[in-house]
């Protein structure tokens, strides 16, 4: 598939704002699987320059900031994705707790994975939340059919519910209220594994979405995605979407990976102002 | 008979020792330096000892060091502790020692290079992944920022102190932005002006060739690009425990003290806001922790950083020491691992052995733990986690379990170190000396591909008997550290070749400076004002009960009503439902002098003059500390006033006091400090404020005519208020006349309390500061002035007299000291636009990915 992306997100100030710093996380990877044909970036007011960079976890980053006077920010991203349809990889019948065995014993493993199954900004967990997991994971299943139930399991007893939560909700909120949006289930996904020793990450990217049957696409419905990846000995790491109950495939696009939403937020900013801000967000994923 | 004697002071401490102690040897003999320390004392007499300690305290007081303490409701500052006795190390010991610091050094520096690059350490299993990747100092967004020069840990503090063996062992690593090097420095400096006959017989090594060392090493990261770099010193603010300290340093360096947001990054460079304009930073000594550095890539919450500042230094446009990243250095854990990273990097063993450490991640380790625990001290790896050491043997058995369930839960958190004895050494206690336990902190510099060792450090001692609690918050003693040897020779200066530097003209003022020292002024003259009315209206209370009657006594409400107009205390006088306060007065004086909590009383007005002079200490020379010093200490009576404060004597005593200390701190500024944009601006605050509350007071007593007799003693009041009335008298002898008095206070510009002499003043002042470009010839401020000032020139005094027959108002005087009045506060505010912007507030934000549409597959 062919797609081109737009994202616009614009803030509107009420005080004029004089200085603004933003780090910018929305170029498409190119990957095996997904060719990012071409990404610009269009801010207005214009910034006198955007500096390009890999991040640590190997992000396309961009920094910029703006010091004339303004009162409203318009960031937009327009980018050409071609998603080539993902290989289905044999799947490992490694269990859960021969995973756990692999990951922490295999001392080349664990460097390379350590940081992914450790807790990290957003992710941490209880007994509750472990007791979660094991619901879906105990040792002797074969851990990619199980990550498959916890995203089940996930789908089927959560709600999605829009602006009932925000980045800063604690996961066991999440799991106590049953409710959340894709990185709230992305999060919660990520700690259930990490909290039986196993390695998961974060996932920033799109999702096209497909208008209800008989109806036109409506412009700007489509979102921000999020979702997770698991390492699995024998396949590397294998990509689980908890929020659609399935696995990623030629709608999913990747922009980013890391610990969780703090290592990957599409736009962060730190502005000097006196008074508050609106922001809104529009995506667009269209297939050509 | 006369040895004994002699020796009566070292023979009464050796009986105090109960373990190793710092003056023997390892043959129980007492060192050749201890010795010689010993019989200088001797000579000296502990009578003499204990009087150099308290004029070391009281220097050290004047000096304005202090350090402050958290905890308690509001920050203190606590005056800082020195011991009389130094802390000796000979040189050839000490040699041994900075060769092993050296190494460490280096060991660290390879390892800071190594986490954020190739990572070979984890890759050969050197280190165990979790002491990177569960350490908070890795910070994932400085793996690219690096120094433009070898060395990446440019200053390194090293916690050390002698253990049961005779050797020093390393205790802690500061990696960070280390703190005492400036607290060392002072120590030294107090210590040389009070006891300079304690060095009799050695030679004691200087400081200063490791601050140059230092200086050389910043100027070289500026490359050869900048004819004079611009170096700043980045403090968190006076609330820091040692802001004391920064500034001390930052003057001392001859840097300019900053705070985040005086800086600011545009075009890739970071700038300091100054009262000129954005001037280009090239050097940032932080003395902020490594994640509040940078708000858009670190703690988002920091208000203490300066967004953008990776970036920036990741294009090379500026460097920050120590690069911030540094704190990955400072896990416990890594302690543990220090001989398997030297081993690794440069094939030696560890000079200097680390306290014994065990890191718990490791299932060997781990059990040794758990069986010893009560020998051992077990803290977090993460040194920023709230977690205080447990001393094990103080453990309950029930505690002990609690503690290894804990550990359990994840054992890669824990660290435990064994308990050592430390060594004691000589301290002056109540008037003895005695044995206290003490751990010394060394200070290192990169100088060139080697290291540099301060040739002393800052020695800290326990304030408690066989306890080791050294740290100043906890109430420890710091002693100067002695590096000592008996020939100049050993000591030859070791040169340092500073680079070639031509003369920078010009310092420059951040804009937050600029707005404190303006303050600064209006506060110390809103005291003065408030005080010198006060010592007035108190002469005057007292005549009229002495010396009066009762019918005598209107000008007395008319006077107090306008110390509720000065000070701005309404109702105060005013309160028609309190009428008697006018008959007895003094209750509500108290309140306008002592108590804090109002706005515009004398407690008040001088702490937030105090506050403010804090805020800029690197502007203030030492005589000028001695001054402050000596207006805090007639605040702290003030501040807390006891039953005696309530006598109207002692009240007119401590105004008195405190008017004589401030009017000693004008001159002292008058007569010191240089004429730049920072005096001026201090000079226009105190003017605007005397102006206004001079014009207060006026109005207050002839807005509305009294009777001639009433009149005639608030002529005099005025006059005594302007510290005009003898010369008043000189000219006109005992005729009070209104028309006269308003003629010389109004436009007697040869005086330097008339309202005219004020505002040329005023006006002069306001021209000397730098003026933005593209504005017109007079700025807002200035205009204000010159009209205020040609209104009162302009005033034909024999109109102001007249009042309205039946209300008895003064139109003419009234209304113009009111217009007056309210351009000299415009003044305030444009000189707020033109100079002192801080209004923002920083906001960061992450954008969410939540508005997902509802009609999700």
């Amino acid at each position: 598939m062919k797609y081109n992306l737009i994202h616009k997100t614009s803030y509107k100030y009420h005080e004029t704002v004089n200085n603004y710093h933003s780090l910018v996380c929305l170029k498409p990877k190119d990957l095996e699987g997904q060719i990012c044909d071409s990404f610009k970036l269009t801010i207005t007011p214009s910034p006198n320059e955007i500096i390009e960079r890999k991040d640590y976890f190997g992000n396309t980053v961009h920094y910029f900031s703006i010091h004339v006077p303004h009162q409203e920010l318009i960031v937009q991203a327009v980018s050409k994705v071609q998603s080539l349809p993902k290989i289905q990889k044999n799947i490992s019948t490694v269990s859960v707790q021969d995973c756990k065995n692999i990951l922490w014993n295999n001392s080349e493993l664990k460097v390379e994975l350590l940081q992914y199954m450790l807790q990290s900004p957003f992710i941490n967990w209880d007994a509750e939340i472990q007791e979660f997991a094991l619901s879906c994971l105990q040792g002797n299943i074969v851990l990619y059919e199980g990550v498959m139930r916890l995203c089940h399991k996930i789908f089927k007893e959560f709600k999605f519910v829009s602006n009932a939560t925000s980045i800063y909700t604690p996961i066991k909120t999440v799991l106590k209220e049953r409710r959340g949006v894709c990185q709230d289930f992305s999060h919660l996904a990520i700690a259930c594994l990490r909290s039986l020793g196993l390695a998961a990450r974060y996932v920033s990217g799109y999702i096209e979405t497909l208008p209800p049957i008989g109806q036109q696409k409506l412009q700007g419905s489509d979102a921000s995605h999020a979702w997770i990846s698991v390492y699995i000995p024998e396949m590397g790491w294998c990509e689980f979407d908890p929020t659609n109950d399935m696995i990623p495939q030629e709608r999913h696009i990747i922009t980013a990976y890391g610990r969780d939403y703090s290592d990957v937020a599409p736009l962060k900013g730190v502005i000097f102002s006196s008074g508050g801000h609106q922001l809104s967000v529009s995506v667009d994923v269209i297939p050509v | 008979m006369i040895t004994e004697v002699k020796d009566s002071l070292l023979k009464a401490y050796l009986e105090e020792i109960e373990s190793y102690d710092e003056i023997l040897d390892a043959n129980q003999q007492v060192k050749p330096y201890w010795k010689k320390m010993f019989d200088t004392l001797e000579k000296l007499g502990m009578e003499q000892l204990v009087v150099r300690s308290k004029e070391l305290t009281n220097k050290l007081q004047e000096n304005g060091v202090t350090y402050n303490v958290y905890g308690s409701s509001e920050v203190s500052a606590r005056p800082w502790q020195l011991d009389p006795i130094p802390f000796l190390l000979e040189k050839s010991e000490w040699d041994y020692i900075a060769k092993g610091l050296k190494q460490r050094a280096m060991v660290l520096d390879l390892m800071l290079k190594d986490i954020y690059g190739p990572q070979l350490l984890l890759k050969e299993s050197v280190l165990p992944p979790e002491l990177i990747y569960d350490n908070c100092g890795f910070l994932r967004s400085c793996m690219d920022v690096k120094l433009a020069c070898e060395k990446q840990l440019l200053i390194y503090g090293v916690d050390i102190a002698r253990g049961p063996d005779g050797r020093m062992w390393v205790v802690d690593n500061r990696t960070q932005a280390p703190s005492g090097s400036g607290y060392a420095l002072e120590n030294r400096t107090v210590m040389s002006a009070i006891l300079p006959e304690l060095t009799t017989g050695m030679t004691v090594n200087r400081l200063s060739p490791f601050f140059k060392t230092f200086h050389k090493e910043v100027t070289a990261l500026t490359g050869k690009s900048r004819e004079h770099p611009t170096i700043v010193y980045l403090t968190p603010g006076s609330g820091n425990e040692t802001y004391f300290e920064h500034a001390y340093l930052a003057s001392y360096l001859g840097y300019t003290l900053v705070q985040g947001d005086d800086l600011v990054v545009r075009d890739g460079f970071v700038w300091l806001r100054s009262i000129d304009g954005l001037e280009k930073v090239d050097v940032i000594i932080r003395r902020v922790d490594d994640d509040w550095c940078d708000p858009l890539e670190l703690r988002e919450d920091s208000r203490l950083g300066i967004p953008g500042l990776l970036q920036a230094m990741r294009s090379g446009k500026v460097a920050v020491v120590n690069t911030p990243g540094a704190g990955v250095l400072e896990n416990s854990g890594l302690l543990a691992f220090m001989g398997a990273a030297c081993r690794f990097f440069l094939k030696e063993e560890l000079i200097l052995p680390s306290i014994a450490t065990w890191w718990c991640g490791h299932k060997h380790e781990l059990n040794y733990v758990i069986e010893n625990i009560p020998r051992l001290i077990i803290k977090k790896a993460n040194r920023k986690q709230i977690f205080r050491s447990v001393y094990g043997r103080l453990l309950t058995p029930e505690q002990r379990m609690e503690l290894i369930q804990q550990i359990l839960q994840s054992p890669h958190e824990y660290v435990a170190q064994e308990e050592i004895g430390l060594s004691t050494t000589p301290s002056l206690v109540n008037g003895k000396l005695v044995p206290r336990l003490a751990a010394l902190r060394a200070y290192l510099v990169a100088n060139g591909d080697d290291y540099m060792v301060m040739q002393g450090g800052l020695t800290r001692s326990s304030a408690v008997k066989g306890r080791f609690e050294v740290s100043h918050q906890h109430g420890g003693c710091s002693k100067d550290t002695w590096i000592v040897s008996d020939t100049e020779i050993a000591q030859k200066e070791i040169r340092i070749e500073m680079p070639k530097e031509s003369v920078h003209h010009h310092t420059s003022l951040p804009s937050r400076s600029a707005e404190n020292l303006f303050w600064v002024g209006r506060y110390a003259e809103r005291t003065m004002s408030t005080t010198k009315y006060i010592k007035l209206l108190i002469n005057a209370l007292h005549e009229s009960v002495k010396f009066g009657n009762a019918s005598k006594s209107e000008h007395i409400e008319i006077l107090l009503k306008g110390l509720t107009h000065l000070t701005l205390t309404y109702p105060g006088f005013l309160d028609t439902e309190k009428p008697d306060l006018l008959a007895n007065p003094y209750q509500e004086i108290h309140k306008i002098i002592y108590d804090l909590k109002i706005l515009g009383s004398v407690a008040s007005s001088t702490e937030a003059f105090l506050k403010g002079v804090i805020s800029v200490s690197d502007k203030w020379n030492h005589d000028t500390w001695r001054a402050i010093y000596s207006i805090e200490n007639t605040f702290k009576k003030i501040k807390r006033p006891d039953e005696a404060y309530s006598n109207s004597n002692t009240m007119q005593k401590i105004m008195d006091k405190l008017h004589a200390r401030l009017f000693t701190f004008y001159g002292i500024v008058a007569d010191t400090m240089p004429r730049d944009s920072g005096y001026y601006l201090f000079e226009s605050g105190k003017l605007i404020e005397r102006i206004l509350l001079k014009i207060s007071t006026i109005r207050a007593c002839f807005s509305f005519k009294s009777e001639s007799y009433v009149e005639n003693e608030l002529i005099e009041a005025v006059l005594i208020n302007h510290h005009l009335l003898i010369y008043y008298r000189q000219l006109y002898k005992s005729n009070l006349n209104l028309e006269a008095m308003l003629d010389m206070i109004f436009l007697e510009t040869k005086l330097p309390y008339s309202l005219a002499f004020q505002l040329d003043e005023l006006g002069r002042y306001l021209s000397e500061l730098p003026k933005p470009l593209y504005t017109e010839r007079l700025n807002q401020a200035q205009k204000a002035v010159l009209q205020a000032g040609l209104k009162i020139k302009l005033a034909d005094v024999s109109q102001m007299i007249i009042f309205e027959q039946d209300t008895l108002y003064r139109v003419h005087l009234d209304s113009l000291l009111a217009e007056v009045f309210d351009l000299i506060l415009s003044v305030n505010n444009s000189l707020t636009n033109l100079y002192f912007t801080h209004t923002e507030i920083q906001h960061s934000f992450l954008s969410s990915t939540e508005n997902l549409s509802q009609n999700e597959i």
